[in-house]
């Protein structure tokens, strides 16, 4: 296979790994409003999860990480997600119930570079700096693949997993739980009156998303066979958020194109362009400089994004032809003297 | 509380839906609330008046657990709910509207109703996937009940618009319908005709007759007393966040303090506006 | 016992330069009520300003060139409030919007840093220094002198909010923006004027930083802003005498442990008290109502 190919298929896993972390992200902020800054944490923990429990034990391997159990994909992929979910558990009961937005945001991005330090720095945990490598390739003991065919494989396979997450996440943002998701993300006080307990909901949310980073994470350690404390910076976060609102907040379709042009086309395509000789980094410098330019344009010219939330119109949401219809007609509503007896507004508890 | 502390109005002595007691609230150091004590007569629409700065928003925030007090108790019926989190009330069958309207800007009208249907299935992620018939067979109820009140309210044909859309008078009605589609046995208003034409006055104090009728009890907060007049049943005067008096309009138009203190002020301007 | 009262000297340093930042951004939070993230950018551009007069083009003395440095900064607040963080903080009403902005306005910066100085690190052109006991603490002379600044700054920054007009418009606005506009505050005034300050003390915050620590690069800033938010939380957000407590306490804090368990962890230090903090006092020590 050419070096194009190798290319082509790299920036297709990412631009599939990617439509999930945003969607894990949307859920988050996009939905329920929680501006989690800390995200790429829960991206870190599920690859450094998934890739201790897929390596074999440590002894003799001249690495340092815990577990160490040799589970096959996808079983330690799954594993992954759950242990960033039970993380974002943690941080909920702490932070949520307490904070207000930029409290919040401020504790979240300060827990971001905490982890990434312990992680640098205890080296018994996920090797320190140098991180984990050489994670055994998944199938690899059941599909005899080589270097060449195993890259446009696994794109596939996260292709497929991204397309079920996909279809997974349609379903709650369009059932009544995701709703109320909505009904918190635009005011949270209105919710509560209502009686919806906006601290559940929200840890739902936050273990929904946590488990989309932690799997979004655990592909990127199975697929590049390493991963290290400089691919998530808690600046890496900021490209998740820079997605979702170029995307379009709110809306899943809007993920996937906001991962084709940021993540894909911004982020992922210079890193194949020759360095300038003499500037190591310009590149990506400038690179990420335009990415925060965009993202605030983004959100000057266009806040909906590329594609924006859709409104639910009743038609979509059970309202049955035969109920639109037999309602009569507003101007008769709107004239109609006050005296007529409200919709049953009693019973039912 | 050992005695009930509403004279008991005219005809029957209803027992008290909404009750609290010796309610203390302070900003920085100032008492906006200091001692409230009332109680709201169920099945009964009654009004909550007093001059700015008496504390009326406040006590609303506090009894429907927007805000939590200082001080004092709390009753919904028997059961003492102090400082109970706004969700644990709500699900009591006590639900408020807001002075300012705050809708569920990105969500459409039909949404901001079904938001309010107490008890959806569909909100545990286990039957949204597990028992998906269960989930939309009560959307589809929730969904038809929710066009049923916005046809009441005159919003059918705005159903699907974006709630923040909506013009001002069209918001207050939305408050309103929303909150009636939670089912609620107690209401609170917080000023629920300010700011709108006297035309909307008359439907919104007609759609809040409805409710009486259909056996809810009622809390406004409400500054034109033509209105209290006409709609309402019982009074409660706060003043410097203390219960000043209660009892009917016409009985505390006598009331020489009451007089001094607010209406005589408020009709005066009533008069002159 | 000597490497105690040695940590305890670094850590009234730390304390110094960690007052200067809290303080400036306090005071911006209070007007405007967000958080800026790009924050720490500001002070590493103040620190390397300073570097690019004090070393590559003018060889200007270091104090001198330092306070050319943070009033650079100030100006460059004032203009990215005027044309950016101002007209999203008008224009919508969440704070989100403003937050992520900032955040983006941060990553700009930093890459923006990086593309002109790179990763290297970098040293201020400054005379040899040699340590002195102080009590029982050992400093050199520019971490007294650092020190000093600090301490001449709180004393300045109490007496304009307690004595100018300029101090209580600020305070006015802190406590409530629509009554101090309609009693006559001219509040886009005093706004600007808070953004020169805050970007000024980020600017000599940064250069300091880089003075105490000896050295400074474009992200040193950015590390730092995670302890000036563990003070601030601490302290109690918008509360300026909150700012200043909470720095003394978290300087000393991360630098004695460091003393004692492995320097690596002392930022996770300032982290854990911050937690501690949030559970037993969310508000903070000196919690402002209304602000939490």
């Amino acid at each position: 296979m050419s070096n194009v190919w190798y290319y082509v298929f790299t920036l297709v896993f990412f631009l599939f790994d990617y439509f999930i972390l945003a969607m894990g992200l949307n859920i988050q902020y996009g939905e329920t409003g929680i501006l989690n800054f800390a995200f790429i944490g829960f991206v870190a923990i599920g690859s450094y999860v998934t890739g201790a429990l897929a390596l074999p034990s440590s002894v003799g391997t001249g690495q340092h990480y815990i577990f160490g159990l040799g589970l096959p994909f996808p079983v330690n992929l799954l594993l992954g997600g759950v242990a960033a979910s039970g993380f974002a558990v943690v941080v909920a009961l702490i932070t949520l119930r307490r904070l207000r937005t930029d409290y919040l945001a401020m504790v979240l991005i300060s827990l971001s570079l905490v982890l990434y330090d312990v992680t640098n720095n205890f080296i018994p945990l996920f090797n320190g700096a140098d991180g984990l490598y050489n994670v055994p390739e998944p199938f690899a003991g059941v599909l005899e693949l080589t270097t060449n065919s195993f890259i446009p494989f696994f794109a596939a396979v996260t292709g497929a997993i991204a397309l079920l997450l996909w279809l997974v996440m349609s379903r709650i943002t369009r059932s009544p739980q995701g709703r109320t998701f909505r009904a918190i993300r635009d005011d949270d006080v209105v919710a509560a009156a209502l009686g919806k307990d906006v601290f559940r909901t929200q840890l739902k949310s936050m273990l929904i998303g946590s488990f989309y980073a932690g799997i979004g994470g655990g592909l990127i350690i199975e697929f590049a066979g390493s991963f290290n404390p400089t691919a998530w910076l808690p600046g890496e976060t900021f490209v998740v958020f820079a997605v979702i609102i170029v995307g379009g907040v709110g809306n899943n379709v809007g993920m996937l194109v906001g991962s084709l042009v940021v993540e894909t086309l911004l982020i992922h395509l210079p890193a194949f362009l020759p360095s300038i000789p003499n500037h190591p980094g310009l590149i990506e410098y400038f690179d990420t400089v335009v990415v925060g330019v965009l993202l605030m344009a983004m959100l000057w010219f266009r806040p909906q994004g590329i594609v924006p939330e859709r409104l639910r119109k009743a038609s979509s949401l059970g309202g049955s032809d035969h109920a639109l219809v037999a309602r009569g007609s507003d101007a008769a509503a709107a004239a109609r003297p006050a005296g007529v007896a409200a919709a049953g507004p009693k019973g039912e508890r | 509380m050992t005695a009930d502390p509403v004279p008991a109005p005219d005809r029957t002595t209803p027992r008290a839906a909404l009750s609290c007691d010796g309610i203390t609230k302070a900003f920085q150091g100032v008492r906006a609330v200091n001692g409230a004590t009332f109680a709201v007569p169920e099945g009964l629409v009654t009004a909550l008046i007093g001059p700015n700065g008496a504390g009326k928003t406040t006590v609303v925030n506090i009894l429907s657990g927007s805000m939590t007090c200082d001080g004092g108790t709390e009753r919904v019926g028997d059961a003492e709910v102090t400082n109970w989190p706004s969700h644990r009330i709500a699900r009591l069958g006590l639900m408020r509207t807001f002075q300012l309207s705050r809708e569920l800007g990105g969500l459409t009208v039909l949404e901001n109703l079904l938001v309010a249907a107490p008890g959806q299935a569909g909100e545990s992620l286990l039957n949204v996937f597990l028992r998906p018939s269960l989930v939309r067979r009560q959307e589809r109820e929730n969904v038809e009940r929710a066009l049923d009140v916005l046809d009441t309210y005159g919003l059918f044909h705005l159903r699907d618009n974006r709630a923040s859309d909506l013009s001002g008078g069209q918001k207050k009605l939305l408050e309103i319908s929303r909150a009636v589609m939670a089912s609620p046995r107690i209401l609170l208003l917080d000023e629920p005709m300010a700011g709108v034409n006297p035309a909307l006055i008359e439907r919104i104090g007609g759609h809040i007759l409805d409710l009486k009728a259909t056996g809810v009890t009622v809390l406004m907060i409400e500054h034109n007393l033509n209105v209290v007049e006409r709609i309402c049943d019982h009074v409660i005067v706060l003043a410097e966040g203390r219960t000043l008096a209660t009892g009917r309009l016409g009985d505390l138009r006598e009331n020489a303090e009451v007089v001094q203190a607010y209406l005589g002020e408020v009709i005066d301007a009533s008069t002159h506006g | 016992m000597q490497l105690f009262w040695l940590s305890v000297g670094f850590g009234l340093v730390t304390s110094s330069v960690l007052a200067i930042s809290s303080v400036g951004l306090s005071l911006q939070f209070g007007i405007t009520n967000y958080i800026n993230f790009a924050y720490g950018d500001y002070m590493a551009l103040g620190a390397l300003v300073t570097y690019v007069v004090n070393n590559e083009l003018l060889h200007w003395n270091i104090w001198i060139a330092l306070v050319f440095g943070s009033l650079a900064i100030g100006v460059l607040a004032v203009v990215v409030n005027r044309l950016i963080l101002g007209p999203f903080a008008r224009r919508f009403t969440k704070t989100f919007y403003v937050l992520i902005v900032t955040f983006g306005l941060s990553l700009v910066m930093l890459n923006l840093e990086y593309a002109i100085w790179g990763a290297d690190v970098r040293f201020y052109e400054m005379p040899i220094d040699r340590a002195m006991h102080v009590g029982p603490l050992l400093l050199t002379k520019y971490q007294l002198i650092v020190m000093g600044i600090a301490v001449a700054l709180m004393l300045g920054v109490h007496a304009m909010l307690k004595t100018t007009r300029l101090g209580k418009s600020m305070r006015a606005m802190s406590d409530n923006t629509t009554l101090a506009m309609t009693s006559g505050i001219d509040t886009k005034r005093v706004t600007t004027v808070t953004w020169f300050l805050s970007g000024t003390l980020a600017g000599l915050a940064g250069t300091v930083l880089g003075i105490s620590e000896g050295n400074l690069n474009p992200a040193s800033g950015e590390l730092f802003l995670f302890v000036i938010f563990a003070a601030v939380i601490v302290g109690g957000i918008g509360s300026i005498y909150g700012a200043m407590a909470g720095a003394v306490l978290i300087g000393l804090a991360t630098e004695v442990s460091a003393a004692f368990i492995n320097p690596a962890y002392k930022l996770d230090t300032a982290f854990v008290i911050l937690i501690l903090t949030l559970l037993i006092r969310p508000a903070g020590l000196f919690a402002r109502p209304g602000k939490a």
